[in-house]
This record gives structure tokens, sequence and C-alpha cells, in this order.
């Protein structure tokens, strides 16, 4: 008969194999962790210099003249990710909502393309793409085709997560809806999108968080100025645009600029998906019940 | 495969088959005590088993009835296991009722017990096919006994208006003739009511009330 | 293959066998020849049956005989499935609802279904959920809604648990709470008929015998349905039961005669367990 308490030796040995596989996997995490401690880190040490109020409601300084702000990056991202936005949302949540609610019809295959293809798609090729289809015809950079790029490119993750939030949704529920004598289409609005609602906001925002970061797509659609946004047809600054320009110029002022508009930017990454936490951890209270 | 209802189903049966045996050899022995003049003093003890075995056959259906709420033909047979056993009880009752008349008449050598025996004959014959209709389920024999039941109704009734117009007749004799043509026809009538049972068991149909 | 001469005989077995009780009432819910399936794989294969109205009738037999299929022929909720199939008749008060030009949503505003889990909207309210039905559809007035409420939650024995949370989520009910939740709802639409999906097998045993007493009083008001691999529940709650066995009903009777003397010997064996 075996004790349940295994013979010294085999099990000091267990022990300290336990032990070292442990120190292992550790080891492995901080080694991970440690490069994106140090970027994040750099970022805050090189760009908090650059931070003030005058950061925010200047336009960026001539080469090597004094501090100045990254007001028109500020206005021509919000203006352009704005925009893009106002575009993507009622397609990509259409789709997402056709995707889910009509698994069987003929098109339902977009969906694996937009899940598979579109989402990874690299964004210069968009980019490269909205040029001749907007910029070469109206023979200058501007804030709409920036903005239609960046639609392009947040249409797939809205779709998407639209389509997983809203399949999520037990089916029971639209079931007991529809025995109510609720009429389809109100089903889908009232019953369903409200109990997936969560879902739906949490895929705009990161939406909105992968469009505010894009810069290939910018430099190829939106361009640049110095000045706020002077039109909708002109060239437009933006955020990750003056990072580009400004951190590689080599005039010092720049750099700094440059970080400062890092740091704002990857600022306001955390604060989007903080808030997209927000909206997960929230009681979403049918989903969790059900789980 | 079996279903757990069955083990208890089938305890009944066994229960059910002990009290006919038990049963048919109790009357078989107050019947022989009354011809032959033996003592038939283990009817008693008979009488008080078949007690004893119908109030463990109810206990025993009631209980199967709350554990398992059967239905169709099992809730009929647990019905049915319950009005039989009570026939089978009653039938050893009886035989005990006829030796306790011979106990208290004394001697009746001197009676003319023929029509009596000849009676009981019957009586036993109607026994032995509410046992057998019972243990084999079979229809036709269940359906047979009430004919001869009113074969044993007609001996009691004669045999009472003739005692009544018999001038002279012993008292001792007229009495216990009477008396145990009486427990006869009782037993032929639970006879009828077993087969009645064993019919319901297999057609779940309760004969009309007359 | 079913040809029509088979379902020719199946329909006078099913008129000559119709219980004592029932000759000459006129059915709620009557079905000729309905099939159901998914393509071509019907699941039911002719179901002729009458129910009668302001009674509960329970729909039994094992898994995957149609019981379920069949009750959800009977609000039009099956063809919502992706690729199912439904043919024959289902006649409401004598109207086919599989007419070309019924309504599906009109149909399902007069049949009520209660569902296997209970289902209340999560992100509503006790109050809103109880008239989901009627907001959904455009109702306002708010004193309308207010005596919705309360006439239909006191009809699901709920008012008195609820009446001081009205405005607590739906979902923070206990699972018996949420099925009586789920009666009020579909009550507040003011069905004619009532279809109830095994309503209790998700319930523990106080709350089963809770709603199986609102099932014997609703039924004064409502024509009702259920279905049940329950026998026990069965011969509870209901006065008629049809028994289905692969697509087909075996039998039909007054529960009393069926469960204690059934017709058909498919019938015997299964309610005394001795399928299989």
């Amino acid at each position: 008969m075996t004790s349940i308490f295994t013979s010294g030796r085999r099990q000091s040995w267990r022990r300290i194999f336990d032990r070292i596989m442990k120190v292992l996997i550790l080891l492995s995490v901080v080694i991970a962790i440690i490069p994106l401690f140090f970027v994040v880190a750099d970022v805050v040490v090189q760009g908090l210099p650059a931070i003030s109020l005058a950061f925010f409601t200047k336009n960026p300084p001539s080469p090597l003249a004094g501090y100045g702000g990254i007001l028109n990056g500020i206005e021509g991202s919000l203006l352009m990710v704005g925009m893009g936005t106002l575009i993507a949302v009622p397609l990509g949540v259409g789709a997402g909502i056709y995707f889910s609610e009509w698994p069987e019809s003929r098109l339902s295959f977009l969906s694996s393309f937009t899940n598979d293809v579109l989402a990874e798609f690299p964004t210069i090729v968009v980019g490269l793409f909205v040029y001749s289809l907007v910029v070469a015809p109206t023979r200058t950079f501007s804030a709409v085709a920036g903005a239609v790029a960046l639609a392009i490119i947040m249409l797939p993750i809205i779709a998407r997560t639209t389509e997983e939030s809203l399949k999520i949704v037990p089916v029971t529920l639209r079931e007991a809806s529809m025995a109510l004598g609720v009429p389809r289409w109100k089903t889908i609005f009232r019953v369903v999108i409200s109990t997936g609602k969560s879902g739906l906001a949490t895929g705009i925002l990161l939406g909105i968080a992968r469009a505010t970061g894009e810069t290939a797509p910018l430099v190829v659609t939106a361009g640049y100025l110095n000045f706020p946004p002077t039109g909708l047809f002109q060239q437009t600054a933006s955020v990750p645009y003056i990072i580009y320009n400004f951190g590689t110029a080599g005039y010092p002022n720049w750099t700094t600029v440059a970080w400062g508009a890092a740091l704002v930017l990857v600022a306001f990454m955390l604060i989007l998906n903080l808030s997209v936490k927000f909206f997960i951890g929230r009681r979403s209270t049918g989903v969790r019940a059900e789980i | 495969m079996p279903r757990l209802m069955d083990i208890g189903l089938d305890q009944l049966n066994s229960l059910l088959l002990d009290m006919a045996t038990l049963s048919q050899q109790a009357v078989s022995a107050s019947i022989d005590a009354y011809s032959l003049g033996s003592k038939g003093s283990e009817v008693r003890q008979m009488s008080n088993r078949l007690r004893a075995l119908h109030r463990q056959v109810s206990d025993l259906s009631v209980e199967m009835i709350a554990r398992y709420q059967p239905v169709a033909s099992d809730l009929r047979f647990l019905k049915a296991c319950m009005e039989i056993s009570y026939g089978f009880f009653r039938y050893g009752r009886y035989a005990l009722d006829i030796t306790s008349v011979l106990d208290m008449f004394g001697d009746l050598s001197k009676c003319d017990k023929k029509f009596v025996v000849d009676t009981a004959k019957k009586t036993q014959e109607m026994i032995r096919m509410s046992v057998e209709a019972f243990a084999k389920r079979d229809l036709e024999m269940a359906r047979n006994i009430p004919t001869m039941d009113d074969v044993v109704d007609e001996s009691y009734r004669r045999n009472l208006r003739t005692t009544l117009e018999k001038k002279g007749a012993d008292i001792k004799c007229a009495l216990s003739s009477a008396l145990i043509l009486r427990y006869l026809e009782r037993i032929a009538d639970h006879a009828s009511y077993i087969g009645e049972s064993v019919e319901y068991i297999a057609t779940g149909v309760e004969p009309k009330l007359d | 293959m079913e040809t029509q001469e088979d379902l020719e005989a199946g329909r006078e077995v099913a008129e000559a066998s119709l219980p004592t009780s029932l000759r000459g009432v006129q059915p709620k819910f009557e079905t000729k020849g309905l099939k159901a399936g998914f393509g071509t794989n019907w699941v039911l294969k002719g179901i002729d049956l009458k129910i009668p109205p302001n009674r509960v009738t329970a729909v039994m037999g094992p898994s995957g005989c149609g019981k379920t299929t069949f009750v959800r022929c009977l609000n039009r909720l099956h063809e919502l499935t992706p690729g199912a199939t439904v043919e024959g008749e289902a006649l409401l008060d004598g109207e086919d609802i599989y007419d070309r030009n019924a309504d599906p949503v009109a149909v399902r505003r007069r049949i009520g279904m209660v569902f296997q889990k209970p289902n209340p909207f999560p992100t509503m309210s006790i109050y809103h959920n109880v008239v989901a039905g009627l907001t959904l559809n455009g109702e306002r007035n708010k004193k309308k809604l207010d005596h919705a409420v309360e006439h239909s939650l006191r009809g699901a024995y709920l008012w008195d648990e609820v009446k001081d949370k009205l405005s607590n989520s739906g979902a923070s009910l206990s699972g018996g709470q949420q099925q009586r939740l789920c009666i009020a709802r579909a009550l507040a639409v003011e069905p004619e008929v009532l279809l109830m999906d095994e309503p209790c097998s998700a319930l523990d045993p106080t709350a089963t015998a809770k709603i199986e007493e609102l099932i014997t009083q609703l039924k004064r008001d409502y024509t009702i349905i259920i279905v049940t691999h329950n026998l026990q529940q069965a011969s509870r709650v209901s006065d008629y039961t049809a028994f289905f066995y692969l697509g087909k009903l075996i039998e039909f009777d007054e529960t009393a005669t069926l469960f204690e003397n059934p017709k058909e010997e498919l019938t015997e064996r299964y309610i005394t367990g001795k399928f299989g």
C-alpha cells in the first residue's frame, strides 16, 4: 500500500524542478516586459518637459526657434478621426448586425473576409488606395482623404466586434421578443443591440484607438499643415505625422515637440483603453448573468 | 432492462402467491375438520399468518405508489394487489370461522354432511380457479368464476329454504350447516372479486355493479 | 414516404379516437397534417390534433419525438430557424395561421410563449420586462402600462414579491421568480393561448410547485399547452395529454384515462418506463 506521502528523495527533486520552472517563467515575463517598460519610460521622460498649457494651444515652432505646441495636430487628428468615425460606425455596425442576424445569407462569406483579411490589411496600402481614389482626382492632400483612409481602417474592427458582441446575445432572447409579437427589426434594435451595447461601444473605442495612432496612411492622404485645419479639402496635420516629421528632422527643439506629441498620443491611448476596460467590466447584466 | 420498480413488483407477486397457497390450505383444513372430524387446530395459525401477510402486501403496495408514482398497468396491478390480498386474507378468516363453528357445536357426527361437503368442493374449485387466474393472469379463467358463484349462491339459499321448511330438524345440525354454508358463500364471493381484479389488471375495466 | 392515403387514414383515426368529453367541442387550436422539419428532414410527420379551449393540454414523449417542434410551429417560431420547413395547417379559432396572407407577427401576439430556461431581458427592469411586449410595439400610455404591470404580475403570482422593487433588473430575481416574470410578460400582451416549453425543468421543486399551481389557475382564462418530459408533472397539471413518438401523434386522451389505462401499447410502454 502506497502512502500519500511520496518518498523523500522523489519529493525534493520534484519540488526543486517546480521552483526552477517558476523562476524561468518569471524571468521570461520580466524580459518581455522590460522593453515595453523602457519605451514608455523613455516617452515619459523625454516628453514631459515639452508639456505645458501652451503645448495644447500653440502651433509648432520653426526649426531652432524655441518652443511651441501641437495644436494643429490635435485639431487635425480630432477632425479626421471624428469624420472617420462618423463614416465607419454606421457602416461597420450595420455590417456587423447583418453578419450576426442573417448568418444564412449568401453574403455571409464577407464576414470571414472582413475579419481575416481586411482587419489586418497593411494600412499604407489603404493609404495608397485612398490616394488614387480621392487625392489624385482632387489634386490635393485633404482631411477628407485622411478621414476616408481612417474609416476604411476602422471599419473591419467595428464590424467584427459588433458581429461578435451580437452573436453572444443568446438566441433565446431574440425568441422571447419575437414570441411577444415584436417584429424582427425592432427585436434587433431594441433587444439585441441593447443587450450587446457594451460590446459595440468597445469595438468603436478600439477602432478609434487604432485610427488615432495610424501614421502611414495619413502621410499619403492628409499631408501636413503647420496650422489648424483650414478646409476639408486642404492638407491637414495630425499628431502621428508630427511625431514622424519632427522626430527625425534633427533640430533639438523639434525633437522635444515630437516627444511631447508621443507622450500625448500614448496618454490618449491609455485613456481609451481604460475606457474599454470600464465598459467590459461594468455589469452589462445580461451577458454575465447568462454565464 | 428491469426497472427499479420491478424488484418491488416481483416481491408483491410472490407474497400473493404465498398467500394463495396458504389460504387454499386453510380452507381445505377446515373443510376436512368438518367432514372428517379432525381437530383443525392449525387453521388459526394460518389465518393469523394470512392477516400479517395482507398487512405486508398493503404496506408494500402503498410504499411503491408513493415512491415510484406508477401509471397504467403498474398502477392497476398495485390497486388490484391490495384487493386480491384482502381476498386471500378473507379465505383464511372464513376457514377460521368454520373451525370455530366446529369448536362451538362439538360433535356433529350425526348430521347429514353430504350437501355441505358438495358445496364445499365447488367452493374449493372456485378458490383454485381464482388462484390460478391470478398466478397466470388468465383472463378466461377469471371470467368463468362468476358463473360458479351463482351455483354456490343457489346452494346456500336452497339449503336455507329447506331448513326453514323442515319440521323437527336437529337444531345443531341445521344451524351448523347454515353457518358453514354462509361462510362458503362468502368465500365464493371473494373468489369472484379476485377474478374481477385479475380482469382489471389486464383490461383496466371494472365490471358493472349489479 | 407518407402517401395521401396514410394521411387520410391517420385523420380518421384521430377523429374516432377523440375523447368523449371533447366530441362536439370547438377546438381552440387544430392542426391538420402539420409537418415540420429542416429541408426534407421531417421532425413532425403529419400531426392531426385538436386542442381544447381553456384546458391544459400536455404534450409529452421521449427526446426527439417532435414535441418542442410542434409547439414552436403553433406560434410560427419554428420557421425563424434557418432551413426550417413547415407544411400543413394550424387553425387558431378556425383560421389557418400558415395562410399565405397571415401575418406571423399578428399570430404571435395572440399566442404567448414561456421557454425552458427563464429569459427575462437583461437590460430591462422588472417593470419594463413585464410590458416589453407592449412598449416595444409602441404603447406609451403610462396609466395603461402601470395597470398592465400590476395585472400581469398578479396573474403570475409574482406581484407581492416584487411590487416594491419594480425598477430592479429583471435578472436580479431567483430562477423561479424569473420564470414567473416571463409568464407575466407573456400574459401582458393578453394572448389567448399560452405555450410552455418545459417551463419547470430549470427550477427547483418549490418553484416548480408554485408554477404548477399557477398553471391550473391560468386555464380559466387561457388555453394552455405544456411540453413536458416529466410524466408526473403531466399527470398533476394537465387535463388532456398527447403522446408523441418519432414525429407522430400516438395517443391523445384525457390525462386520467391515458395514465390509468392507455389504449396504445406504445403509450403504455413509454409511461411505465419499459422503453429501450
